[in-house]
């Protein structure tokens, strides 16, 4: 019984032009998506190795480890390329200095503002705005249709179970929908590795689980279809409602709930972050010029020479700077945490309310998977300031100085022959991006939900069409 | 303990009343019986009840009052058991407009629990009901009104149930079908159905239905036998009841 609902849903769907249309566009889009995906992969790996050989090359020559201008560089991840999420917005160049606070510049948007206003064509995007719409115009009338075209009383005057009969219904268009798609995801995927996006296990097993994302948001918004139209009598209703639904969930909730929790929760702004902290450093600055006049009429020693006094003096300079270096980082530091908890609060709360929205919970669990949700920013933030901190041992220990001080060069002392660096020594960035096991955990809880948004719809459904009038 | 007549009644109809949702009493206490072998025609204008009377049968509705049974199962009670036993061909035959006649068949057929007949029977089937040879791989979408009552027909003999619920099986075909769908119901008799049909063609009804029952405004106002009404007009029989009734009505106004 169940099987034969089924293949009859599949034979019915198949059959049909709106399906040959549909499945042809999908299946170009797919492949388009892998392919443009694959292509933006490679494109950003070449110039992500060529801008840190450009790094290493603009060093060559120098004398001096306190001139050098160096820089790290995010690589690209391999599954952005079929979920972008943020991965295009952040920045992905970063100049290193030994102290301060590291600023990431040049993103991929910021360079092509064109992708910016229209995004780009993912796998992401497809399933999220285009599937679920197809999944809506395959089942917005899966019961409500069968009563119009009059063969719902025909398949009821026989003995057939209700349950039975909308699981059958349900599962032969998930299927109807589910199994064409997966051919050219297929061909996707081996298309993947073909050109030069490097697949590993972890990736692999990833990428099948944004795909089994993708499959279970499909599922949501069928079961949500069948569900109201087993609410409605007549199909032009429910395909109304179901569009609206659709607006809300794609569309709306995920601005809204951005705006929203930004309303609930303030954040200071980077620019108000700078400015206390401008007023901070001028505060401190003036605090040790005042030190300084002091000192210096305090230290004035008989019988001393200029060029003494002066190595005193620096000595004494240096001292402060460092101390005041210190308090200038560590007030930065806590504006910044203060900043940090508070972003993130606001996160979780617009979070919180977007998951209202299956679409919503289907871009956190796959940009999660690939590796491009905000904890991509946040780990290569990470990644970067402990890196920060290796650099400036590196280059205290060739310089003998942190740069911190006020390096006042003394002219007419004679320009003594320096070596040249050897760039190659620096240590070395290499951002290794989110690993599998802490994506797929992070994940897990969206999956979960998906799966939720599905029982409740489907358990909807079998409640509104135990009381449905099949006449 | 009562031995099981070969005319044992299949369809029964006791105290059967329906009052709708919005208070329309479609249906008020009617009893009736056909026993297998046997053609039951039910006459009655439009919103007499009749096709009230089939849906309760197969528990599309439940009854305000009484119940329907089919060889004794309630059918509100266990409506699966129930329509187990039950074929049906509805008022406007509707099937999948994109499946051919033989697909649409082999999924009814199916979905009434037979898996056992090959494309050579659904032909057959299909020629007896009438539908020319041509038509059986064509897609519904393009079928008239009467053919695809003819498959409605085929898909209900397909079922091979011991009941048969008829609602204007007749409406939608040509004269000859009709003629020939006359001959059907007397062979499907032959084997032993009970035939439940509601018409509006008087003459048919008389010329294969053992009782005949008028409804009128959800009351079966007469019900007599083939037997019975030998000899008379039925077309008058059938005007003076309505007549008869309304001028009850209107007395009691
Ligand atoms: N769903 C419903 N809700 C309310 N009233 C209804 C409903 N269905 C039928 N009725 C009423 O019940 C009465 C009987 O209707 P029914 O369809 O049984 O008549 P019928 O004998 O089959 O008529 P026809 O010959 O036109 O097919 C009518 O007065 C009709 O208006
Ligand atoms: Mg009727």
């Amino acid at each position: 019984m169940f099987r034969l609902i089924v293949e009859k849903e599949l034979r019915e769907t198949l059959g049909t032009t709106k399906f040959a249309v549909t499945f042809a566009v999908c299946a170009v889009l797919i492949l388009l998506a892998f392919y443009v995906g694959a292509r933006n992969y490679q494109v950003g790996r070449a110039e992500y190795e060529a801008a840190r050989a450009e790094n290493l090359k603009q060093m060559e020559g120098l004398t001096d480890w306190g001139r050098v201008d160096h820089r790290i560089f995010m690589p690209p991840q391999p599954l952005a390329a079929l979920v972008s999420g943020v991965a295009n917005d952040i920045g992905r160049t970063t100049e290193v200095e030994t102290r301060g606070e590291l600023r990431s510049e040049n993103s991929r948007f910021n360079e092509d503002p064109m992708f910016a206003v229209f995004r780009f064509l993912d796998l992401e995007f497809l399933f999220g705005v285009v599937l679920s719409l197809f999944a809506i115009l395959f089942a917005y009338d899966a019961i409500n249709g069968e009563k119009e075209r009059g063969t719902l009383r025909l398949s009821f005057a026989n003995s057939i179970p209700r349950d039975r009969y909308i699981l059958g219904k349900l599962v032969g268009a998930f299927l109807a929908l589910a199994i064409p798609l997966l051919i050219p995801i297929l061909i996707g995927c081996v298309l993947l590795p073909i050109l030069g996006v490097p697949m590993d296990n972890g990736a692999w097993l990833r990428l099948g689980l944004v795909v089994l994302a993708g499959y279970l948001y499909l599922g949501v918004f069928l079961a949500l279809s069948v569900f109201i139209s087993a609410m409605t009598e007549r199909s032009a209703t429910s395909f109304l409602m179901l569009l609206v639904v659709w607006i809300v969930a794609v569309l709306i909730v995920p601005r809204a709930s951005v705006l929203v929790a930004g309303r609930a929760v303030d954040v200071p702004s980077i620019d108000r972050i700078n400015f206390d902290k401008s007023k901070f450093e001028t505060q401190l600055w003036q605090e040790d010029r005042d030190k300084m006049m002091d000192w210096q009429e305090e230290n004035s020693r008989e019988g001393e020479s200029g060029r003494e006094f002066f190595e005193r003096f620096q000595q004494y300079t240096q001292e402060l700077g460092e101390e005041r270096n210190q308090r200038i980082s560590e007030y930065t530091a806590r504006l910044n945490e203060e900043r940090r908890n508070r972003e993130s609060v606001q996160q979780r709360v617009a979070l919180g309310i977007a998951r209202i929205s299956p679409t919503a919970v289907f871009t956190l669990a796959t940009t999660n998977l690939a590796g491009t949700s905000l904890s991509l920013k946040h780990q290569y933030q990470a990644e970067s300031a402990t890196y920060q901190k290796i650099y400036s041992d590196f280059i205290k220990e060739k310089t003998g100085r942190t740069n911190s001080g006020m390096v006042i060069r003394l002219g007419g002392e004679e320009e003594e022959e320096l070596d040249p660096i050897d760039p190659y020594e620096l240590p070395d960035f290499s951002f290794a991006g989110p690993q599998t096991a802490d994506v797929t955990a992070a994940a897990l809880p969206d999956l979960g939900l998906l799966v939720l948004f599905n029982v409740v719809f489907f358990a909807g459904a079998f409640v509104s069409f135990l009381k449905y009038d099949v006449r | 303990m009562e031995l099981q007549s070969p005319s044992r009644a299949l369809l029964e109809a006791d105290n059967l009343t329906k009052r709708y949702e919005d208070g329309q009493l479609a249906l008020d206490h009617v009893n009736f019986a056909v026993a297998a072998g046997e053609i039951y025609a039910m006459l009655g204008g439009n919103g007499a009840g009749k096709t009230t009377t089939i849906n309760l049968f197969l528990n599309f509705i439940e009854p305000t009052e009484g119940e329907a049974r089919v060889d004794g199962i309630v059918t509100h009670r266990d409506p699966l058991a129930a329509k187990k036993k039950l074929a049906y061909v509805s008022e406007n035959v509707m099937l999948y407009p994109n499946f051919t006649a033989l697909q649409n068949l082999d999924f009814f057929a199916r979905l009434g629990g037979r898996t056992d007949y090959s494309k050579d029977a659904y032909r057959d089937v299909l020629l007896r009901v009438g539908l020319q040879e041509e038509a059986h791989g064509r897609r519904l979408k393009g079928f008239s009104k009467g053919m695809r009552q003819k498959c409605g027909i085929a898909i209900a003999i397909l079922k091979d149930a011991p009941a048969i619920l008829l609602d204007e099986p007749t409406s939608g075909l040509d004269p000859k079908a009709a003629y020939e769908f006359i001959g059907l119901l007397d062979s499907l008799r032959g084997e032993g159905k009970a035939i439940l049909m509601s018409t509006h063609d008087i003459f048919r009804a008389r010329d294969v239905a053992n009782t005949i029952g008028i409804m009128n405004q959800g009351k079966l106002v007469m019900q007599r036998s083939k037997q019975d009404l030998a000899g008379e007009d039925l077309e008058k029989v059938y005007v003076e009841y309505m007549a008869g009734y309304m001028d009850r009505e209107t007395e009691t106004v």
